[in-house]
C-alpha cells in the first residue's frame, strides 16, 4: 500500500502568547524568529501511516507545501520518525495561501506522485483551522474521504477506519484510493525518533517540486470563494465580581451568573 | 573555540527533551521518594539508542559523537538527576572503554548487550581506603590455571544492584600506583561477584549505588581489558569522557533550577507584586543564567574536542569543576528564592538540591578537578 502524508509546517502552538502577532500587511501570524513544528494532528496523521507500514510495510512518502528553507525541519523529522521520502513543493507563497488553494496544489502534486492509496491529513492545522484540506483533496482527485479518524486497519480486503463522532465512534470501510482526515487518541500518539534515525534521515530520499512543475485541477477556481480581511488577536480581559449576602444567597446569586455565561 | 549545534544535535536534543517530558517528569518525584529503580524508562531510552550513544552502528549503538551526547545528558538530568546517572555511567563508564580498549570478541560479546539495554554496567573502582587517590586501590588479581581470581570489595558502585556487568579495576602487577593495576570485566554470574551494602544516599535516589564483593572471583583469562599493568590509564582517560558527562548532569540540574525559579518568582507575589520584580530577584536570576551558559560552553568545549580525538583532560575537568559548581550555586539560589516552600517536597528544587551536591564529588570531587587542571597549567609552562 502507498499512503502519502501531508505535513504542514506551523508557528509551534505551545509559544507564549506573547510571541503571537499578527503580520498587518499580509494578515498572516509572523513566523520570522518563531520556532516552527509539523501541526498537531498532521503528527498523528504521520502517526497512523507509520503504524500501516510497521503493520503491513505500507510505503510512506510525506508531501508538504514550501518554502522549502522553513520545511526542512519538518521533513527531517518525518524522516527519522520512519516515513520512507519527502516531496517538498517549494512555494514561498504557502504560508499565505488558503486552505483550498493548498489542496488544489497538493492534489496536482498527489497525480504526480502516481501511487497513492491513501492520502493522510490532519483534522485541521493548528494555526488556521479551517479543516478543509482532506475533503476538497478528495473532491479533487475523485477519492473517498473520512473525516476524524483515529486508526486505520489494512487487511487482505478494504482498509476499515474508525471515526470518532460524539459519544463513540463508526467503523468505515473506504475503498481506494481514499483520503482521511486524522483526529488523535491515544492510539496515534507520535512516536519519538531513534537516534539513529535522526542520522539516518539525512541519507533519505527528498525530492523538491516548484509549483510551476504541477499540473493543477482546471475544474475550479481555488482562489475564488474567501477572502480573509482582517486576523485579530482577541483581547483577554478578566473581571472580579464579589457576592454578597447570606452564603445561601451567594450560593443562588453564584449560581445564577453560572447559569447566565451557560456554565450550568 | 566556537562549538555550534548541528540540526541533527537539535533534533536529538528536541526527541530527547520530549522523552524526558513524557516519561521521566511525571515520575521524578516519586522515584526519588522510594529510591526505585526506573527499569520501564531505562527499556524505553535504550529503545531510542540512549543507552549505548557514541557506540558505532555496527555494535548495535547509535553512534554518536560527544557533543551529541552532552546535549542527551543535559535533557535527561533536567528531569531526573538520578536515571540520567544511570544511563552515563552505561555510556561514559562502561561502553566507551570496551570500545577503546577491548579485544574485538568484547566488542562483540558486550557492546550490543549494553547499547540495546539488555545488560546494564557498572563501574567499580573506588575502594573503603581508595577514593580520590584511586591508584593506591588494594584489590588484587592473580592469573591462575588460566583464570584471573580477583580479591576485594569496591564501594560506591553506581548501578551495582541492577548491573549485569561490571568494569573492575585491581591490583595485578608488583608495581605500586597505576602501573600495576588492570582492568577486568566482571560478568555478575561470575563464581565469587556479589553484590553488598546498598548505599542510602543524599540524592539521585533512584539510581542504587553499592559494594560490589569480589570473592576469590573467577574471570576468564579474555576478559582482560586492555593490556597487562594498562588498567590504571584505562581508568584515568575513562574519567575524561566520565566528567564530560557529569558536567552535563550538572547542566541538567541547573537548568532545572533556573527554570522552576523563573517561573515561581513570576507568580508568587509578596508585598504586592510578583517576587519576580525585585531587582535582588531578577539579579540572582541572571546570575543563574549567565553562569549556566558559561558552564555550557565549557562542556561543550571538552565534549567537541574529545569527538574530535584531541586531548581534553584539563577541559574535561575544567567543564566538570565549573558545571557542578554551578549546578550547586543555583540549586543554593533556588531553594532560597522559593523560601520556605523549597524547603518542602511540594516543589523540586529541594531534590536539585541533594541531587547537585553530588556532582562535586563524584567522578573526582571538585579538588581533584582543580588538581588536574593545575597539572595542566603547570605542564604547558
Amino acid at each position: 500500500m502507498d499512503v502519502v502524508v501531508c505535513l504542514k509546517q506551523v508557528v509551534d502552538p505551545e509559544l507564549p502568547v506573547r510571541d503571537f502577532a499578527v503580520d498587518p500587511g499580509t494578515q498572516r501570524q509572523v513566523r520570522e524568529g518563531r520556532p516552527l513544528v509539523i501541526s498537531t494532528y498532521d503528527e498523528n496523521a504521520l502517526e497512523v501511516a507509520l503504524q500501516l507500514k510497521d503493520a503491513s510495510g505500507a510505503k510512506v512518502k510525506v508531501l508538504t507545501l514550501g518554502p522549502a528553507a522553513a520545511v526542512s525541519e519538518a521533513i527531517r523529522l518525518a524522516l527519522a520518525m520512519g516515513a520512507d521520502e519527502a516531496i517538498v513543493v517549494d512555494d514561498p507563497r504557502a504560508p499565505e495561501l488558503s486552505g483550498a488553494e493548498k489542496a488544489c496544489t497538493l492534489a496536482a502534486a498527489i497525480r504526480r506522485i502516481g501511487s497513492a492509496d491513501l492520502i493522510l491529513t490532519g483534522c485541521e492545522s493548528a494555526d488556521w483551522a479551517e479543516r478543509v484540506v482532506a475533503p476538497l483533496l478528495a473532491e479533487d482527485l475523485g477519492a473517498a474521504c473520512v473525516t476524524f479518524v483515529s486508526r486505520v486497519e489494512a487487511g487482505d480486503g478494504a482498509p476499515v477506519v474508525r471515526r470518532l463522532v460524539e459519544d463513540g465512534y463508526h467503523l468505515v470501510e473506504v475503498r481506494l484510493p481514499a483520503v482521511l482526515s486524522v483526529t488523535s487518541d491515544e492510539s496515534n500518539r507520535p512516536r519519538l525518533p531513534k537516534v539513529k534515525d535522526i542520522m539516518a534521515a539525512k541519507r533519505k530520499p527528498v525530492q523538491t517540486w516548484s509549483p510551476a512543475d504541477l499540473t493543477r485541477s482546471s475544474a475550479r477556481d481555488p482562489g475564488a470563494g474567501v477572502e480573509v480581511r482582517g486576523v485579530v488577536v482577541p483581547e483577554r480581559t478578566s473581571r472580579c465580581e464579589f457576592l454578597t449576602g447570606e452564603p445561601a444567597e451567594q450560593v443562588t446569586a453564584l449560581a445564577q451568573r453560572l447559569r447566565d455565561q451557560k456554565l450550568l | 573555540m566556537a562549538v555550534q549545534l548541528s540540526d541533527e544535535h537539535r533534533m536529538i536534543q528536541a526527541m530527547v527533551r520530549e522523552f524526558a517530558t513524557r516519561e521521566l517528569l511525571p515520575i521524578a518525584a516519586d522515584l526519588d521518594q522510594h529510591s526505585r529503580f526506573p527499569r520501564e524508562a531505562v527499556e524505553r531510552a535504550a529503545e531510542l539508542g540512549l543507552m549505548g550513544m557514541t557506540v558505532p552502528e555496527d555494535y548495535g549503538g547509535a553512534g554518536m559523537e560527544p557533543l551529541a551526547y552532552v546535549v542527551a545528558q543535559e535533557e535527561l538530568a533536567r528531569a531526573c538527576a538520578g536515571f540520567q546517572t544511570i544511563v552515563t555511567v552505561n555510556n561514559s563508564l562502561v561502553c566507551e572503554p570496551i570500545l577503546r580498549w577491548g579485544s574485538e570478541a568484547q566488542k562483540q560479546r558486550y557492546l550490543p548487550e549494553l547499547a540495546s539495554g539488555r545488560k546494564l554496567g557498572c563501574y567499580c573502582l573506588t575502594e573503603p581506603s581508595s577514593g580520590s587517590d584511586a591508584m593506591s586501590l588494594r584489590t588484587t588479581a592473580v592469573l591462575r590455571d588460566g583464570e584471573w581470581r580477583l580479591s576485594g570489595t569496591k564501594i560506591f558502585v553506581t548501578n551495582g544492584a541492577e548491573a549485569d556487568l561490571c568494569l573492575v579495576y585491581a591490583r595485578s602487577e608488583p608495581e605500586a600506583g597505576a602501573r600495576g593495576l588492570s582492568a577486568f570485566l566482571v560478568e555478575k554470574p561470575f563464581p565469587g561477584a556479589s553484590v553488598g551494602k546498598i548505599e542510602k544516599k543524599l540524592g539521585i535516589r533512584c539510581s542504587s549505588t553499592t559494594e560490589i564483593v569480589l570473592d576469590d572471583c573467577r574471570v576468564p583469562e579474555g576478559n582482560l581489558l586492555g593490556e597487562r599493568g594498562q588498567g590504571g590509564r584505562i581508568a584515568l582517560a575513562t574519567l575524561d569522557g566520565g566528567r564530560i558527562g557529569i558536567a552535563a548532569q550538572a547542566l541538567g540540574i541547573a537548568r532545572a533550577c533556573l527554570e522552576e525559579t523563573a517561573a515561581y518568582v513570576q507568580q508568587r507575589q509578596q508585598f504586592g507584586r510578583p517576587i519576580g520584580e525585585f531587582q535582588a530577584v531578577r539579579w540572582a536570576l541572571a546570575d543563574m543564567a549567565t553562569r549556566l551558559e558559561a558552564a555550557r560552553l565549557l562542556t561543550y568545549r571538552a565534549a567537541a574536542l574529545r569527538g574530535q580525538g584531541l586531548p581534553c583532560t584539563g577541559e574535561a575537568a575544567m567543564a566538570k569543576l565549573f558545571a557542578s559548581e554551578t549546578a550547586m550555586w543555583a540549586a543554593h539560589k533556588a531553594v532560597q528564592l522559593f523560601g520556605g516552600y523549597g524547603y518542602t517536597q511540594d516543589y523540586p528544587v529541594e531534590r536539585y538540591f541533594r541531587d547537585a551536591k553530588i556532582t562535586e564529588i563524584y567522578e573526582g570531587t571538585s579538588e581533584i578537578q582543580r588538581l588536574v587542571i593545575s597539572r595542566h597549567l603547570l605542564a604547558r609552562s
